[in-house]
């Protein structure tokens, strides 16, 4: 079975007055049917940029999609007409944001805003739509839904907002939702209820998720794969449970081990990553990761290591990726280095 | 909604006691220099005889806050006073001009309004291209070019050179109203009148309408499907009106005093113009009824303008009923 969405080589870059930034530089992945793949990595690391450029919204200038491809049921959306690529948005791929307060506009009301794609997608008619919105509020655990659907954004917490949000994404029943950072803006117990609530509405609605994130936390409930960027490129990638417990490129594991959770940190202590993530412009040579990599050795500052598929479908873009002594145990604490 | 109305109504009241506390201040002895007498005499020879006979006749001998009291029954009651010059009532003299300063100011607005957000639109969606470098630099000479000397300016170009250069043929009347008032003699005054604000509205109009198009809700926008044209005027053009229409309101009040200067170069028989000769005759009692009328009429349409903002602005309209 071929597969929903299959990504190869993209490269998204932005030409800025200081030089080219190369926000995605070459990243590969797929998704299923009805699967979760989640792209983890720290701030910068191009996972928005990933995502707006599979719904070509990256705004050009400056940015442009400088190679690659994008098939989405084995049509490639980066030769598609922009007729065509309005058709997908919102109704065959839907998004969410991090910021529910912003990302709603404020002058409408959310049931219109929800009704919006129905009244272009599906062809209802402003009467069917807003029934329709009103029922995906419901879904969405809205109290009141009829009456909620009349109010404006600002008169929804902003739990709430994230709810009219997804609601407004699932309304034309997209086979891909894309959530960037669903929940980074809300507060804790909000946001365990945003993630159950997606979890329901993928059950339902057998929608594939890309979930955006930098807590791997929230990963390891929801996702099927993971993909770990650093730097505007892929540095591993495999299902949830390979980059977990085995993963590979010391990047993962200075991610895990920052993880406050001693379940999966075998060391126990917490252990963030050393130093800053590098500018896209000024990338280090070699190994994006070396000059924060506790294990870099020569090759890492005059080489940039491929992405290898150490085990089936795992893979990591380390040089000593697959050598048996080279694992997660023998890693210093990468906080206790110096930083060069 | 209608108890916002009713609010601010309620808060009108205050602005217009105090504007009229300014203007009557004008006739207490002794707060502004010379003697209201004397004011109201003018030029005339002051008898004692006379003095006692106005100082009875405007109430001159009671207590201040009678005088005002007096004074406001007076405005209420549509009695603005006598002129001095002219024998008639003030009110009167401002009833015969005002439809024409109406007319005036009526199409200065439309000029505004329809100039300003197109222009404002076109430079935005268009940033950076021809018509945006034509918008940001004509406006830039706008905003800082006096009224009365644009219209002299526009006079000699329409008025007079292209008489002569096209041998009489063509060329735009540069004063008076015409009888009956036609639309030719409306278009050189109410360009002047409005060309400083046609300016700002545009450039907010420009200014706020990038700031729209960046903001997060645009992307939810496009990223819904919705073509290009949509989400810039509906989604982001919405958002970019709620500013604009609060500048054209507040812009209002400068806009009758752009009047006065615009109609007396045109000689436009208005208000204005009423005022500006007033002025000039020492008639006080048209003066100060003009000015009265003038800031009702401010304070008239700016009620309908917050009307217009709460419609536009959902946040205003229910200003924190929920939450
Ligand atoms: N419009 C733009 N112009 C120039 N550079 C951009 C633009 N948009 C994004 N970038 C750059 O692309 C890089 C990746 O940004 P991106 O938003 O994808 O990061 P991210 O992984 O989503 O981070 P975060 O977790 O903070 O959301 C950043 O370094 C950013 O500076
Ligand atoms: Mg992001």
């Amino acid at each position: 079975m071929g597969s929903l969405l299959e990504v190869t080589d993209l490269k998204t870059h932005f030409h800025t007055r200081d030089g080219v930034v190369k926000a995605v530089d070459g990243v590969s992945f797929s998704l299923a049917e009805g699967q979760t793949l989640a792209i983890v990595g720290e701030s910068g690391s191009g996972k928005s940029v990933t995502a707006l450029s599979l719904m070509r919204l990256i705004a050009d200038p400056p940015g442009k999609i400088a190679g690659g491809r994008i098939l989405f049921r084995d049509e490639n959306v980066l030769e598609m007409s922009d007729e065509q690529i309005r058709s997908l948005r919102g109704d065959r791929i839907a998004m969410i944001f991090q910021d529910p307060m912003t990302s709603l506009n404020p002058v409408f009301r959310v049931g219109y805003q929800i009704a919006e794609a129905l009244r272009l997608h599906k062809g209802m008619d402003r009467k069917a739509a807003n029934a329709r919105a009103v029922e995906m509020l419901e879904l969405v655990g809205i109290p009141n839904a009829p009456s909620r659907a009349r109010d404006y954004p600002h008169q929804f917490s902003g739990g709430m907002r994230q709810r009219g949000m997804i609601a407004m994404a699932l309304a034309c029943d997209p086979d891909i939702l894309i959530a960037d950072e669903p929940t980074t803006a809300l507060d804790v117990t909000i946001q365990a209820q945003i993630l159950e609530l997606m979890i329901e509405m993928q059950q339902r609605t057998g929608a594939a998720i890309i979930m955006i994130t930098h807590d791997l936390g929230v990963v390891a409930d929801m996702a099927n794969d993971v993909m770990v960027m650093y730097a505007g490129r892929q540095v591993e990638y495999g299902t949830t449970d390979d980059v977990y417990y085995r993963p590979l490129h010391p990047y993962t594991w200075g991610l895990l081990d920052s993880l406050p959770r001693h379940d999966i940190s075998e060391k126990g202590d917490l252990c963030p990553i050393n130093g800053q993530p590098p500018s896209l412009i000024d990338i280090p040579s070699g190994c994006a990761f070396h000059p924060r990599c506790p294990y870099a050795k020569d090759v890492c500052r005059t080489d940039v290591p491929e992405l290898r598929e150490i085990e089936p479908g795992h893979s990591s873009a380390c040089h000593f990726s697959g050598e048996p002594e080279f694992t997660r145990d023998v890693m210093p604490c990468s906080a206790d280095m110096e930083v060069e | 909604m209608l108890k916002y109305v009713f609010r601010r109504i309620l808060q009108m009241i205050p602005v217009f006691l105090g504007v009229t506390l300014i203007l009557f201040a004008l006739r207490i002895p002794g707060l502004l220099p010379g003697d209201p007498v004397q004011l109201i005499v003018g030029e005339r020879e002051l008898t004692p005889a006379l003095r006692a006979q106005i100082e009875e006749e405007h109430h001159l001998n009671e207590s201040v806050p009678v005088q005002y009291g007096y004074y406001i029954s007076g405005i209420l009651q549509g009695d603005l006073g006598r002129s001095l010059q002219k024998n008639r009532t003030v009110t009167d003299i401002l009833l015969d001009k005002f439809p024409n300063t109406a007319r005036l100011a009526v199409s200065a607005i439309l000029v505004e309004i329809i100039i300003g957000l197109l222009a404002g639109i076109i430079s935005a969606v268009k940033q950076y291209s021809f018509w945006d470098v034509v918008v940001t630099l004509s406006t830039s000479i706008l905003v800082s070019v006096p009224v009365f000397w644009l219209g002299m300016l526009l006079q000699m170009f329409f008025g007079i050179k292209i008489k002569q250069w096209t041998g009489g043929a063509f060329s735009l009347p540069m004063s008076g109203m015409g009888s009956p008032p036609d639309l030719v003699h409306l278009i050189l005054p109410s360009i002047t009148l409005a060309s400083v604000s046609t300016a700002y509205v545009a450039r907010i109009m420009r200014s706020q309408m990038l700031e729209a198009m960046g903001q997060d809700y645009i992307r939810t926008a496009m990223a819904k499907g919705l073509s290009e044209r949509v989400v810039v005027f509906k989604h982001a053009l919405k958002n970019a009106l709620i500013p604009v229409v609060t500048f054209i309101g507040i812009d209002l009040g400068a806009l009758m005093g752009g009047a006065i200067l615009t109609e007396s170069v045109f000689s436009w028989p208005g208000v204005g113009r009423e005022i500006y000769l007033a002025v000039m005759q020492r008639d006080w009692p048209v003066v100060m009824g003009g000015v009265v009328v003038v800031v009702l009429i401010v304070m008239f349409v700016n009620l309908l303008v917050d009307i217009s903002y709460a419609v536009l602005d959902p946040r205003i309209r229910y200003g924190g009923t929920t939450e």
